[in-house]
């Protein structure tokens, strides 16, 4: 079997490949030119922001409010990058930055672990790094901004308790994509929330994994084996949309409360679906990208090194009262 | 020899009118045109080189593009795809395609990490249990398409399902971090270096690339399993009939695919610190990118392992390059779009010419 014995030798040598690491250092023992330059005013910073991935709207907005507050600081210029869901892609483009000699990195990562390593390698060359929304391990960072999702789900859950339900009723629950956090944590807050009023009864939870369409299709089988819902709890606002159009397929949107998570201050976002009715309410998830480039103009402008490591963002609870305050406050386009 | 007669060709019926129009050119232009094409990506490789040292940014009057530390990037970078598509160009070489690799790598890295962490083996059984897992798992695809005679498209493509779900189920739906130490959760450090590299400049990963390319490049240049492999691309009824153990040789190439792709899934588990079951989620496609903008025909019997290689070079600097000027990342891609278009174009040119 002259095949085999072809196959079987590149197997070998493959393993070969692998397994001897002979005389191989680790890296980070490139000791480049201090790519920080001197902080102070008036002078020019190059900032790159590393996305985790463009295609969802939740970082599309993240993006914008980076790159339009940056441009209200003088001598800000920011490069944004799109690691497409890839864990390589993103450490690839953080490299690039690091070649390019940026003065700042905001990320946003894929995912803790792989990112961990190249976010370190710009910290301990001296770049200042600021990580949004998702943490990495370990401290080699400057800052850390992002959301509470515990805080926002009992947010919702209060709502429900005192103002949406306070004569109680069954609520259904539609759930982000299992083994995520914000998922979990939307769901665990929820509950804390609801907990003051016993009259409010969970009668089921599915998951339509983040999506409208799915939102759509996991209502559509609730509603025949639940004819009496009174609220639908949606991790977020397209999961509460989806909910909504199979009732008003059904004829049931006006009998049901629908409420989401996120408030995305876009055309199709849970703000504009509240203003018009479709949802009674919506909890803010904020992206923290103006956050991070105040704390950029800290440290690149002010010079301050006392920064703080960790900034949890609070919520805003958006109502048919406040939507179109809050629409236009968060820099929503009509 | 009788040289073709003019008036027979005249005659000869109308409705089959040459769709491509021959041009024959003297013997040694003919041999330029010929050598052009033959190192077509070779060309395409060195032109976009060039033109990403002029347009590039400069630093302290340096070229950035030209810094060691960003050549580093670019091999390091481009080294899992590489990988794969190396396996990737024997597929394709016998008029097949492989849409499982992505989720082998998938499947491999996973595999890495809960053998290390997890089982607490050491790294030679690890590597050498998850090289044997995707080995196997391409030996079973080229089983099913030479067996029963389904396309591979369609078996790879039920493959790609199949290794992402067992993927999920292996690592129950979530990454798998390695940590490193001696501990009974921690992997050993030396499987770490896959993320470091030889004197502080060259990344262990591209070394490997470069092992396993120059490995193919020698396979594919003077074994009759190379021989045999263009003449089944070429021709898959004259193959048999003249011997050519077509079934054999389909099993191995559909191995040899599943062995790089589990490969690439190790290096990546490597690189990252962490196995993950959708790890390597497209790549099928960079690497089809990569045999297509090398020269290689789709159609199966033409293309070169040198042109991959080059290939996935090229796409590896046009990343690079690109994101060194900042350009918006949605207009990259176009660019790679347009760039793989304009590569299979040059290919449909060829035999025209000569």
């Amino acid at each position: 079997m002259r095949y085999t014995r072809t196959a079987l030798t590149i197997l070998t040598l493959t393993a070969l490949a692998v397994t001897t690491g002979c005389s191989v250092e680790k890296d980070g023992g490139d000791s480049g030119t201090d790519a920080s330059a001197q902080c102070g005013s008036g002078k020019e910073f190059l900032i790159g922001m590393s996305q985790a991935n463009n295609a969802e709207p939740y970082r599309q907005v993240m993006n914008d409010d980076v790159t339009t507050a940056a441009k209200a600081v003088t001598g800000f210029q920011v490069v944004v990058s799109d690691a497409a869901q890839d864990n390589s892609k993103q450490v690839a483009d953080v490299e690039n930055f690091l070649s390019q000699g940026i003065n700042l990195l905001i990320i946003s990562p894929n995912e803790a672990k792989p990112l961990t390593g190249v976010v370190k390698k710009a910290y301990d060359k001296g770049i200042p790094v600021i990580v949004l929304d998702r943490k990495v391990e370990g401290d080699a960072y400057t800052a850390f901004i992002g959301g509470d999702n515990v805080a926002i789900g009992k947010a919702a859950g209060e709502y429900y308790a005192k103002t949406l339900l306070p004569q109680g009723g069954k609520v259904v629950e539609i759930s982000g994509l299992p083994g995520s956090t914000p998922a979990a944590e939307r769901a665990q807050g929820f509950r804390e929330g609801i907990a003051s009023n016993p009259k409010i009864e969970i009668v089921a939870t599915q998951t339509a994994e983040w999506l409208r369409e799915k939102g759509q299709s996991v209502m559509d089988a609730m509603l025949k084996a639940q004819p009496d819902i009174d609220a639908v709890y949606a991790h977020n606002d397209p999961m509460a949309e989806g909910a909504y159009l199979a009732a008003k397929a059904a004829g049931k949107e006006s009998a049901i409360k629908f409420t989401g998570i996120d408030a995305l201050p876009v055309a199709s976002g849970g703000i504009k679906a509240v203003e018009q009715g479709r949802l009674q309410a919506t909890f803010q998830y904020a992206t923290g990208g103006r956050e991070a480039i105040d704390l950029a103009k800290k440290i690149l402008v002010d010079c301050s090194k006392d920064v703080p490591k960790s900034t949890t963002l609070g919520t805003t609870q958006i109502t048919k009262e406040n939507a179109a305050q809050v629409y236009t406050e968060l820099g929503g386009k009509q | 020899m009788n040289s073709p007669n003019p008036t027979t060709v005249a005659a000869s019926p109308p409705e089959t009118p040459p769709r491509r129009r021959a041009i024959r050119l003297p013997k040694d232009r003919q041999a330029i045109v010929d050598n052009f094409f033959r190192f077509q990506s070779l060309f395409g490789l060195v032109a976009v080189f060039l033109i990403a040292i002029a347009v590039s940014p400069s630093r302290n009057g340096e070229n950035v593009f030209l810094s060691s530390g960003n050549l580093a990037n670019i091999v390091r970078a481009v080294s899992e795809i590489g990988i794969i598509a190396v396996g990737m160009t024997f597929v394709i070489l016998i008029g097949g395609i492989d849409l499982s690799v992505g989720a082998v790598l998938g499947l491999a890295a996973v595999g890495s990490a809960t053998l290390m962490v997890d089982s607490g083996l050491g790294i030679v059984p690890t590597v050498l249990i998850v090289l044997f897992i995707g080995t196997a798992f391409g030996a079973t695809q080229g089983a099913i398409v030479a067996r029963l005679g389904i396309q591979s498209f369609i078996v790879t493509l039920a493959g790609l399902q199949a290794a992402r779900g067992i993927a999920r189920m292996w690592s129950g739906g979530l990454g798998i971090p390695i940590a490193y130490g001696d501990g009974p959760q921690e992997a050993p450090e030396t499987f770490s270096l896959l993320s470091g590299s030889i004197n502080g400049v060259l990344p262990v990963p591209a070394l490997i690339f470069l092992a396993i390319g120059i490995g193919a490049l020698l396979v594919l240049r003077s074994t009759a399993f190379a021989r045999h492999v263009y003449a089944i691309g070429g021709n898959e009824k004259a193959a048999r009939l003249s011997g050519v153990p077509v079934r054999r040789v389909r099993v191995t190439v559909f191995a040899i695919s599943g062995l790089l792709a589990a490969l690439a899934g190790i290096i990546h588990a490597g690189q990252l610190n962490q196995g993950s079951p959708n790890d390597g989620a497209g790549y099928e496609l960079d690497a089809i990118a990569a045999v297509v903008i090398g020269g290689t025909s789709l159609a199966g019997g033409s293309g070169s392992m040198g042109g991959t290689i080059a290939g996935a070079l090229l796409l590896g600097i046009l990343n690079n390059i690109l994101a060194l000027n900042n350009i918006d990342a949605n207009v990259q891609l176009v660019v790679k779009g347009l760039v793989i278009v304009a590569a299979a174009a040059l290919q449909r040119l060829r035999p025209r010419i000569a």
